[in-house]
């Protein structure tokens, strides 16, 4: 079970971050200053730690700074609400390993934690990946559903591999478009639906069992249905 | 460095130095011509008892007659101002010596000095002399050396007088010319005052203030002209701005409006767990327009006040473009649009600035142009500038709309703003981005389709992309 640390002075901020990620099914400690955040993470061990940059007494960067000092490598997340340049350069410099700025999808939080919590366990590269009864070759770069062959563009083989690689994870539409297209910016266009929709085109419209499923509000997800319900 | 001196002292103190240096010129110049005048009175008297000693002795026998020779020289003296005379013969014993001081004290000249006319200045203990010393040829006992002698002690007073009263002078006329140098001054800034005056009249409330540019000194046309041009400036900066303030206003008032009554009347009575999940999904969706609206509003307030900081790299348009496409494709398709790219072009500036702008461009032109046409990109090089055209098939825009498709929060059609068109911020963004790299982008619009023009420098000046990458 992985566990997390949230500082977030904002009250409501933090206990919604915390039901949402402890729902999602991390143990998470939430900490409402700097000054318990601080004794927290110097003090327990976890697998990752969100970190707000603005908070009364002691901020994010002399945490972070003191984690470092300490040899502590744990991933850092910070959240930022301004979006500047100088902030997101220190932070990267000072060692967090991803930030946020406010205000943020959950799902998108949600993805970048797994997205880091994978990067600091398993760096494995797999030659194939499957869900239920899809199969991704990754080297020979072939779709099969069941022993049917299937025939993707580049974009769609890229799409489906993410959604593969992070099945059972919503994955907002803007991580979508930032990771297979590298547009890193939203845009006002239902560009991702319309492509997911040609994706299920392909993969879900033969078949009874449909695997990729809209998360309403939040994105899409690649999962094998409870097939008892 | 501090502060430049004042002006007003600054000319004052040249005006001064003007003077000085004039009356310092003119007193010289004055005192020198009456010494030369009356050097040469002097020379011309002295040169007169010479003529008149030289004339004595020339007839001079080798006995001379001394008394008659004294009596001789007594007569030449008498018709002057007190001379002296000394004559003296070859083994230097003096012949005549007039009543005063010894004239033999004065040293001699060496003798090849004797042809010419030696006039030098001696003074004994009482008085100031100008002396002529000559040599006159005798038959006997010769040749003579005579000195004369006369008293200059009147003229040395007069020059002295002379030389303080025009110092005097000098100094009161420097001090004259400063002060009124100084009321000049003051009198010539009086122009300068005025505007002053005028400027620190103009508040925020009265930006269209503007100077007469014809009522002011022709010197200060060129500073009446910039500081209208300022104003201007600044006058459609602050109305943008306070435009800016009432638009973002009023675009969150909508949304909030549709939260805050959903949310109301959906806890106005109990519901079941479905119902409330879609309020939920409908909330998630207003919030994520918010959101998105509030990260423009940001990009665009920090480009205005040049805080976005472009990287500059070199970008090939052309694969930049074939990006956006392969992105865009699936969605144009079910639009029945197709997308054509033409021509080839690199460009230095930041790619992810240029990739947004593009991109807004590209859905923009996708939304607006009607089934089965196709939005053409074509990509060329003129001269120092690289063109992006983007061109579709549409309905015209009105000329009197097609200047403001930039403007923040404007839609050609006020009633399609919920249609997930975006918060009209699109093109003031690529408008932004474009003008941060030094470029510029014009629209045109008529019957065969609208237009978008990018005009972007080749190499890009790293300086004039804004260096200030600070904190909003």
């Amino acid at each position: 079970m992985m566990k997390l640390l949230i500082v977030e002075d904002e009250e409501k901020t933090g206990e919604y971050l915390k039901q949402g990620l402890t729902e999602a099914g991390f143990v998470v400690d939430y900490a409402q200053n700097g000054l318990d955040g601080h004794h927290l993470a110097m003090t327990d061990n976890y697998d990752l730690i969100i970190l707000d940059i603005m908070l009364p007494d002691v901020d994010g960067w002399r945490i972070l700074k003191s984690l470092r000092e300490a040899g502590k490598e744990v991933p850092v997340l910070f959240l930022t609400a301004r979006d500047s340049v100088d902030d997101r350069v220190k932070g990267l410099e000072l060692g967090a390993d991803d930030y946020l700025v406010k205000p943020f999808a959950f799902a998108e939080l949600l993805a970048r934690v797994r997205t880091l919590l994978r990067r600091s366990t398993n760096p494995v590269t797999e030659l194939s990946l499957s869900v239920a009864d899809l199969k991704l070759d990754l080297a020979r770069r072939r779709i099969t559903r069941g022993d049917q062959r299937i025939q993707l563009t580049a974009k769609e083989f890229a799409l489906l591999e993410l959604l593969v690689r992070r099945q059972g994870e919503v994955l907002p539409r803007s991580l979508i478009a930032s990771q297979v297209w590298d547009m890193n910016f939203d845009s006002d266009t239902n560009v991702i639906d319309v492509a997911i929709r040609r994706l299920r085109g392909k993969i879900d419209d033969d078949f009874d069992l449909k695997l990729i499923q809209t998360v309403r509000g939040m994105g899409y997800m690649i999962d094998t249905p409870d097939v008892n319900t | 460095m501090g502060r430049p001196t004042s002006l007003t002292l600054r000319l004052t103190l040249l005006f001064g130095a003007v003077a000085t240096v004039v009356l310092l010129a003119f007193g010289w110049i004055i005192e020198r011509s009456i010494e030369e005048h009356f050097a040469v009175a002097d020379f011309k008297e002295l040169k007169e008892i010479g003529q008149a000693v030289e004339q004595s002795l020339s007839p001079l026998q080798a006995k001379p007659d001394l008394s008659h020779l004294k009596q001789r020289f007594d007569d030449i003296l008498v018709g002057h101002h007190g001379p002296l005379l000394h004559v003296s013969d070859a083994s230097g014993k003096s012949l005549y010596r007039s009543p005063g001081p010894d004239l033999s004290l004065i040293p001699l000249p060496s003798p090849d000095q004797f042809s010419q006319d030696n006039i030098q200045q001696w003074s004994d203990t009482k008085h100031n002399y100008r002396v002529l010393i000559q040599q006159v040829a005798g038959q006997s006992n010769g040749p003579y050396t005579v000195i004369i002698a006369v008293a200059i002690d009147f003229h040395l007073h007069f020059l002295k007088e002379f030389h303080r009263t025009l110092w005097l002078m000098v100094v009161c006329g420097i001090a004259v010319m400063g002060v009124m140098g100084w009321i000049a001054v003051r009198q010539g800034h009086r122009p300068l005052h005025r505007i002053v005056e005028k400027i620190s009249q103009t508040s925020a409330d009265e930006l269209n203030n503007r100077l007469d540019p014809n009522t002011v000194p022709i010197e200060l046309t060129e500073l009446a002209l910039s500081f209208n041009e300022l104003l201007q400036r600044m006058e459609e900066a602050f109305t943008r701005l306070s435009n800016f303030s009432a638009d973002i206003a009023h675009e969150l008032r909508t949304p909030v409006t549709n939260l805050m009554t959903q949310t109301q009347v959906a806890l106005s009575q109990a519901r079941d767990a479905n119902e409330y999940q879609e309020i939920l999904y409908s909330n998630v969706e207003e919030y994520e327009r918010m959101a998105q609206m509030i990260g423009d509003m940001l990009f665009l307030a920090k480009a205005d006040n040049g805080l976005n900081p472009p990287n500059t790299e070199y970008i090939d348009l052309k694969s930049e473009i074939r990006n956006l496409f392969d992105y865009y494709e699936a969605w144009a398709e079910e639009c029945h649009v197709s997308l054509t790219l033409d021509g080839d072009a690199y460009v230095q500036g930041d790619r992810l600035m240029l990739r947004r702008a593009l991109s807004n461009l590209l859905s923009n032109a996708v939304r607006h142009t009607p089934a089965n046409s196709s939005v053409a990109v074509e990509l060329s090089h003129a001269e120092s500038d690289v063109l992006i055209m983007l061109q579709n098939p549409g309905t015209p825009i009105p000329a009197e709309h097609l200047s403001k498709v930039f403007d923040r929060f404007y839609r050609t059609d006020p009633s399609r703003q919920r249609s997930g068109e975006g918060a009209g911020l699109g093109l003031a963004i690529v408008k932004s981005i474009v003008e941060a790299h030094s470029g510029t982008i014009v629209a045109t619009s008529d019957e065969t389709g609208t237009q978008f023009r990018i005009s972007l420098p080749t190499l890009a000046d790293p300086t004039r992309l804004h260096p200030n990458p600070d904190i909003l």
